[in-house]
């Protein structure tokens, strides 16, 4: 579905994101692992068109989307995503918030309502719909994040960080939701810190290190990677 | 369930919206039938006036955040074009009006575009600029605008001509001017675009990633804004049948009109009506008592009413009046 | 010859232009707030000049010795009851606020003062310097040379003193500054300080072959706003930079085209420079120009 290659980034010197290439299958959950400073939102926001790639390319359903411009077309492309730090309308009420989301795929302000109600209802944020998007809890924001981003219909959904800062009855809660997203047909991409969860959830995971790919497999194969022990899970101890 | 109370209150809000202009309206159509002063209509048309252009104002710098210092540039191009067109070429008034109108929208978004593709305060600072930039080059092309000594509209009243003996005809046209611009604010408060337009206000980057072009809708806003801006420039010049660089392109202009709906409410369509009441009689008022002695006391006042207004009611009197009403509603709830 | 004469003396206005905006960009760059009552400042200060020369005939070199620390307590005080209760309030609320205060300024002056314009006469307002067939006007030059060595001080000051360390540590990143300990309440308070503080040099400077009148202040906010664009907003060095360019700009624009068109010229340069490089002619890295507000 979503092809990556040879994509790289560099900042004034600075390889954030060095000649890494990988592919998303229809359907799958692709976990996205790595040390801070990896690159993982980079590659994100690579995606997400946020800023130009400094070479590579980047697919989508065989079509070049890494020569967007805005991150609006690829949202149009079909791509949806939320942010690390998230970043709800403040001013506006969940049921607002959300149906932002929605008029990507309608004119009509009834059916973005409509729309908007039943994304709400995934994640389970309805009763909160008349609430100002600044006095939600945490939790209710990252799950905000989700909603606005299920909204606009995507084929692929990037989710950075859902459960930082999340208690673990909250991780708990927001995993199976991850996991009807992906049954109803919705192809994920997701960076997660919670090793636990990332294993539970992922199909296949990748692994960055340095701005470089340093493995690629079933979470069972990449646990057991030398390297990824070395590089990642080692640098805890 | 809770679907349909949603869009029962939904409903009940938009009803009683609707209700409020109607009866608006209905006042203000019936008002110079009982009370026909020329002092106060001559007031009451400046109200009229100031409000349309402050929510032609609200529009970019309201609903979409975008805050203009240069408005009365549009304001000048609607008038001089008008003007210009009327006295050189005989084109009736209403259409030099849709003509300025266009104009202005069309100069808008020339001078928005690259400051919509950028964040920060380029645009705040190239509307500024500009606004300066046209009243130097009004003054500056003597030939076809008479310089500082402005334009003379040649005085031939009728209603082809835009022009009329008594303020009554000027009373409605003011009224209708206030009302499309209400309407339109309306249109745009329950439509995709308004719910796009306060998202880009709130985050950029949210918006384009759920899919909003942000420099297009900012484009459209500034486009509608101008447009109405300029209209009500050129019934400036039918109002007073002159006009000069320093009238219609003074930066006082620019002030007034985002103030006028900061004051009453930036982001909301009824926020530019209300501050409209408040400062223009004020100024009106300021500058005809004490006018000779104290020039520029009208502004000192506004300013510090402004610099009250964004620190203590940042969402000014409709914001104001929305946080007492939801005290209330709590009060009696709690109760 | 004329045209070296022309640049000479743009060069030289450049100095005034660099001063005021390098104000600006100061205040902007660490308190991230657009003062738009900058020119206003300056007019006033003019005022003060004007005023102290009328009043006690001091010299307005002299005057720098209390333009400079009256304005830079204006200054903190500005910051301190106007904008500190609004610094976490959306840019907007921060840009009326500003302007508020410029009206407020502006036309106190015109109600106190009138709309007359009022200079101070001193002997050498026309005194030149002739260097071969060149000949320079002095004011100018002393005022280009206070603006030089405003900047080689503004220079040293924030690289070489802990306290110019602070306020660089704090327009770079103000939540790193706050975890390294540094007060950032007490830094954005210096910063709007020594930033209105170079207006008032600034006015000391230019009182001598300017007239002060009340809506001085909005031509001279134009040219700073300009300039800062043109320097990338932010950037101290820019902005001197920035200022002798409007300065030359200015000169040309007078000397071979229309001396009232010359604010034309800065509105194009201003949208080149939008559509060209918006960071500005010296780039402060991956997305200076998009510092938001």
């Amino acid at each position: 579905m979503l092809e990556a290659k040879k994509i790289c980034k560099h900042f004034e010197g600075l390889k954030a994101v060095n000649d890494v290439s990988f592919t998303i299958e229809k359907g799958e959950i692709l976990g996205l692992i790595g040390p801070n400073g990896a690159g993982k939102t980079t590659i994100f926001n690579m995606i997400a068109a946020v800023f130009p790639l400094t070479s590579g390319e980047i697919y989508f359903n065989g079509k070049l989307i890494s020569n967007l411009k805005k991150p609006s077309d690829v949202c149009k492309a079909g791509i949806g995503r939320t942010f690390q730090v998230v970043k709800p309308f403040g001013g506006m009420t969940v049921l607002e918030n959300v149906m932002v989301g929605a008029f990507n795929v309608t004119n009509s302000v009834s059916e973005a309502t409509e729309k908007a109600m039943k994304a709400m209802d995934q994640v389970g944020l309805l009763r909160r719909k008349d609430m100002l998007a600044k006095n939600l809890t945490v939790s209710d924001r990252k799950r905000l994040e989700v909603a606005r981003a299920l909204a606009t219909e995507p084929q692929l959904l990037l989710l950075d960080e859902v459960m930082a800062g999340l208690n673990p009855t909250e991780v708990e809660e927001i995993i199976p939701l991850i996991r009807k997203i992906r049954d109803d047909g919705i192809t994920i991409f997701m960076i997660e810190h919670i090793m636990a969860s990332m294993m539970a959830l992922s199909d296949r995971i990748l692994v960055l290190h340095h701005g470089e790919k340093l493995a690629e497999g079933t979470p069972a194969e990449v646990t057991s990677n030398e390297k990824v022990i070395e590089a990642y899970l080692g640098g805890k101890h | 369930m809770t679907n349909l109370t949603n869009t029962i209150s939904k409903k009940n809000k938009h009803f009683s919206m609707n209700v409020f202009i109607l009866v608006l309206a209905i006042i203000g159509a019936v008002l110079p039938l009982i009370w026909d002063n020329p002092y106060t209509m001559q007031i009451l048309i400046l109200i009229f006036l100031y409000a349309a252009a402050a929510g032609a104002w609200n529009i970019i710098g309201g609903y979409a955040g975008q805050v203009s210092l240069g408005h009365v540039a549009f304001f000048g191009l609607g008038a001089y074009t008008t003007a210009l067109l009327y006295n050189f070429f005989g084109i009736s008034p209403w259409i030099g009006m849709i003509l300025g109108g266009i104009l202005a929208a069309v100069v808008a978004g020339l001078i928005s575009y690259p400051c919509f593709r950028l964040r920060g305060p380029f645009f705040t600072l190239a509307t500024l600029a500009f606004a300066e930039v046209l009243r130097l080059l009004s003054i500056w092309a003597r030939p076809l605008t008479g310089g500082q000594v402005g334009v003379t509209i040649l005085f031939n009243p009728g209603f082809k001509n835009f022009q009329f003996f008594g303020k009554t005809p000027y009373y409605y046209i003011a009224l209708i001017l206030m009302f499309l611009v209400l309407i339109v604010s309306i249109w745009i408060e329950r439509s995709k675009f308004g719910y796009y337009l306060t998202a880009l206000k709130e985050d950029h980057d949210a918006s384009e990633a759920l899919g909003i072009n942000t420099a297009k809708y900012k484009l459209y806003a500034i486009a509608i804004s101008g447009f109405l801006t300029g209209l009500c420039g050129a019934f400036y010049t039918q109002l007073l049948l002159f006009i000069e660089p320093l009238s219609v392109f003074t930066s006082h202009l620019s002030n007034q009109f985002a103030m006028i709906a900061v004051v009453g409410g930036a982001g909301t369509a009824v926020g530019p009506i209300l501050g409209s009441v408040i400062i223009t009689p004020l100024n009106e008022l300021l500058r005809g008592a004490l006018g000779g002695d104290f020039q520029g006391l009208n502004f000192v006042i506004f300013g510090a009413i402004l610099i009250l207004v964004v620190t203590f009611m940042p969402n000014g009197l409709v914001g104001f009046f929305k946080d007492m009403k939801a005290k209330i509603n709590h009060r009696s709830e709690s109760k | 010859m004329y045209l070296m004469q022309v640049l000479i003396s743009g060069l030289m206005l450049g100095g005034i232009y660099a001063m005021v905006s390098m104000g600006l960009t100061m205040i902007f760059g660490v308190v991230r707030v657009i003062n738009f009552a900058h020119g206003e400042f300056l007019m006033i200060a003019m005022y003060l000049v004007y005023w102290l020369n009328v009043l006690l005939g001091m010299d307005p070199y002299v005057s720098i010795l209390i333009t400079v620390p009256v304005f830079f307590v204006f200054g903190v005080f500005v910051q301190r009851i106007l904008i500190q209760p609004i610094q976490e309030s959306p840019a907007t609320i921060k840009i009326f606020s500003t302007l508020g205060l410029g009206l407020v300024l502006s036309n106190l002056a015109l109600m106190l003062w009138d709309a007359d314009y009022r200079s101070v006469k001193v002997s050498y307002s026309t005194a030149v310097i002739n260097i071969s067939e060149l000949s320079i006007s002095v004011p100018r030059l002393i005022a280009f040379i206070f603006a030089l060595l405003v900047a080689v001080f503004m220079y040293s000051f924030l690289t070489k003193t802990d306290l110019g360390k602070q306020i660089r540590a704090v327009s770079q990143n103000r939540q790193a500054a706050l975890l390294m300990g540094i007060n950032v309440r007490k830094i954005y308070m210096i910063a709007f300080g020594i930033g209105s503080a170079l207006v008032g040099l600034a006015a000391s400077l230019l009182m001598p072959m300017y007239f002060v009148y009340p809506s001085i202040g909005l031509l001279f906010g134009l040219i700073a706003f300009v300039v800062v664009v043109l320097g990338g907003l932010g950037n101290m060095y820019g902005a001197f930079l920035g200022g002798l360019i409007i300065g030359l700009v200015e000169a040309i624009a007078g000397a071979y085209i229309d001396p009232a068109l010359k604010e034309v010229f800065y509105f194009i340069i201003f949208i080149l420079i939008l559509l060209l490089k918006p960071s500005g002619l010296i780039s402060m890295g991956r997305g200076s120009e998009e510092v938001g507000l």
